[in-house]
């Protein structure tokens, strides 16, 4: 029998959809590349290469290095609620990764309480989503979105005089660097409008124009369209390291600003490619050892959710 | 035959600047002396409404075509197939489901790309659906045949004097080559030339070859554009999203 296209990708979504709490379990759960804790790395000079337009060298391959995108504030914890892990994570709190919200302290967002009953309404019906907006758009091929598309598989970071350029595993971002206004404000993107500037070694860039609509993790944490997100993107100046650090700004959602912190690590091709942290097809050339490359990203054009590695049978890997 | 395919096209694009550009000091490049393709670029032609010169129609403008003698060379097989895409065309082009568009069409969608160079590669941004080809320019090789399959193909470029060659492999066969139903099939291979002919115009034309639907490899060719409005951007277009997007209103407080 020959199987469309559609077909496949309509038997891959429902694949997917009876696999994803257990995966998910598995890596929330702290798997080879899940740390549990946040380094600490300062604002300040960058001691680092630079370009020659004088930016600091941070481009290649990163990936968070605490969890995926199952749970927001308790990144190794699962999501609640998923059938596959009746119990919920098993040890204390403390020997998971600590929660992406870095202030307040005691790791919440600081919803205002009809936006808490919101995010806890798309929690509860999560693992049997009854509308469709209950189905996280991610899973509709929808780009991740700011600041969800730092938390899921790895991506590459290319710079230009002018521009940072964020190739992640579902949606691409532009950060224009220098003094372009934003876009007019009616104009409502997934991944927002970017615009960034070099301070030591601490990449600041103003998001405006989100529209809204993604969902920062499984756990249903959101920002409204009038969200105003401030993201200092922290390097290491040995160039291993950066932290995310974002400051989001949404009166008419939460009670106050908060920060959210994710870490982050480089991938080179000393690492091994593991089709998530680092998904990368690895080319041949003369003279010289296989490099890394970011293989072409298709969705929606096989349905099969998330970001797929346009490959076929020799190179596939499953979404998740 | 590729000589005077060549000499058509060149008709084609009246662009007497076909030979003006090589020795152009004032084309943009890059601190190592190759040319700099950087900026946003669009296409002023009809080329995606139809590559083949046609009338006015309901659904397109009127358009010379890009087709170096005009006719694409169909075997006879595909020029029936080409005949069925095109009575199907309002609902079975892949543009309407917002499929990435393939190679090259993606280059004269009348949509603006970005285009991001470095020495080692030539970043290729398309608006519509935000897709991002690369094209390699740092001497590694084509994958091994049979790994993939892939929409934009697989790209390798090289330089040729100010010219960018860009081989292009590795391709399925769910794109079209515009609106009115043209097509390829999975044996496409691609060989691109982009050649700044100012600082503002890029010529391009690609061969494209395919043994299972061609009778010959053809060429076709566009002039590009840079967009010069005061601080034009991409706006991302995932147009997909649009299918489901009432699906998300943004929670909003409850008015009392």
């Amino acid at each position: 029998m020959t199987t469309s296209p559609l077909f496949r990708s309509a038997l891959a979504v429902l694949v997917a959809a009876a696999l994803a709490p257990a995966l998910a379990a598995a890596q929330d759960g702290g798997g080879g590349r899940r740390e549990r804790t946040v380094p600490s790395i300062a604002s300040g000079d960058w001691t680092g290469p630079r370009l020659a337009d004088g930016q600091p060298d941070v481009q290649g391959f990163w990936s968070n290095t605490i969890g995926n995108h199952g749970n927001w504030t308790d990144p190794q914890g699962g999501i609640p609620g998923d059938p596959a892990r009746p119990n919920g994570p098993s040890g204390p709190r403390e020997a998971r990764a600590p929660s992406r919200v870095s202030d307040p302290a005691d790791g919440q967002v600081p919803f205002q309480p009809w936006a808490r009953a919101k995010q806890q309404e798309f929690l509860a019906h999560f693992h049997n989503p009854t509308e469709p907006e209950y189905i996280e758009p991610l899973a509709r091929c929808a780009p991740g979105g700011v600041p969800k598309s730092l938390l899921w598989h790895g991506y590459e970071i290319r710079q230009y005089p002018g521009y940072v350029l964020f190739l992640f595993d579902s949606g691409t971002r532009i950060v224009h660097l220098g003094g372009k206004p934003h876009l007019p404000a009616t104009i409502k993107l997934w991944n927002a409008d970017s615009r960034g500037r070099w301070e030591g070694n601490t990449l600041v860039v103003d998001v405006a124009n989100n529209n809204g609509k993604a969902r920062f993790a499984r756990t249903g944490e959101f920002a409204s369209e009038h969200v105003h997100i401030v993201e200092r993107y922290v390097f290491d100046s040995s160039g291993e390291r950066y932290n995310y650090v974002a400051t989001l700004t949404d009166p008419g959602v939460y009670t106050r600003p908060w920060t959210a912190t994710i870490p982050a690590r480089r991938y080179t091709e000393r690492d091994e490619p593991d089709g998530w942290n680092f998904e990368v097809t690895l080319a041949s050339r003369d003279g010289g050892a296989p490099l890394a490359e970011h293989a072409e990203r298709i969705c929606v054009e096989n349905n099969g959710g998330f970001g797929n590695v346009a490959m076929t049978a020799a190179g596939a890997q499953p979404a998740r | 035959m590729h000589r005077t395919a060549t000499v058509l096209l060149a008709s084609l694009l009246a662009a007497s600047a076909l030979a003006a550009g090589a020795d152009d000091p004032k084309i943009p490049r890059l601190a190592g002396g190759k040319p700099d393709f950087s900026g946003i670029w669009q296409t002023t032609s009809a080329a995606d409404y139809d590559l083949e010169p046609h009338a006015a129609r309901k659904d397109a403008p009127p358009g010379r075509g890009i087709v170096a003698g005009d006719a694409i060379p169909y075997l006879p097989a595909a020029l029936e197939r080409r005949r069925r895409n095109f009575d199907a065309r309002l609902a079975a082009d892949p543009r309407l489901k917002c499929w990435t568009l393939g190679t090259p069409r993606g280059i004269y969608y009348p949509e603006p790309f970005q285009a991001l160079q470095r020495d080692r590669d030539l970043t290729l941004v398309f608006q519509f659906g935000n897709s991002v080809r690369t094209i390699h320019t740092d001497g590694t090789r084509h994958p091994a045949p049979g790994d993939s399959e892939l929409w934009l193909g697989d790209s390798r470029g090289h330089w040729e004097d100010d010219t960018l060659v860009v081989d292009v492999t590795d391709f399925n066969d769910e794109t079209w080559l515009d609106r009115a139903g043209n097509f390829h099939g999975p044996k496409l291979h691609v060989v691109e030339r982009w050649t700044l002919i100012d600082a503002n115009t890029i010529e391009y034309t690609a061969t494209l070859e395919d043994p299972d639907v061609y009778s010959r490899p053809w060429i076709l060719g566009v002039i590009l554009h840079r967009h010069r409005e005061k601080d034009f951007q991409l706006i991302e277009d995932y147009c997909y999203t649009l299918d489901y997007d009432d699906y998300y209103p943004v929670p909003k407080e409850p008015r009392p």
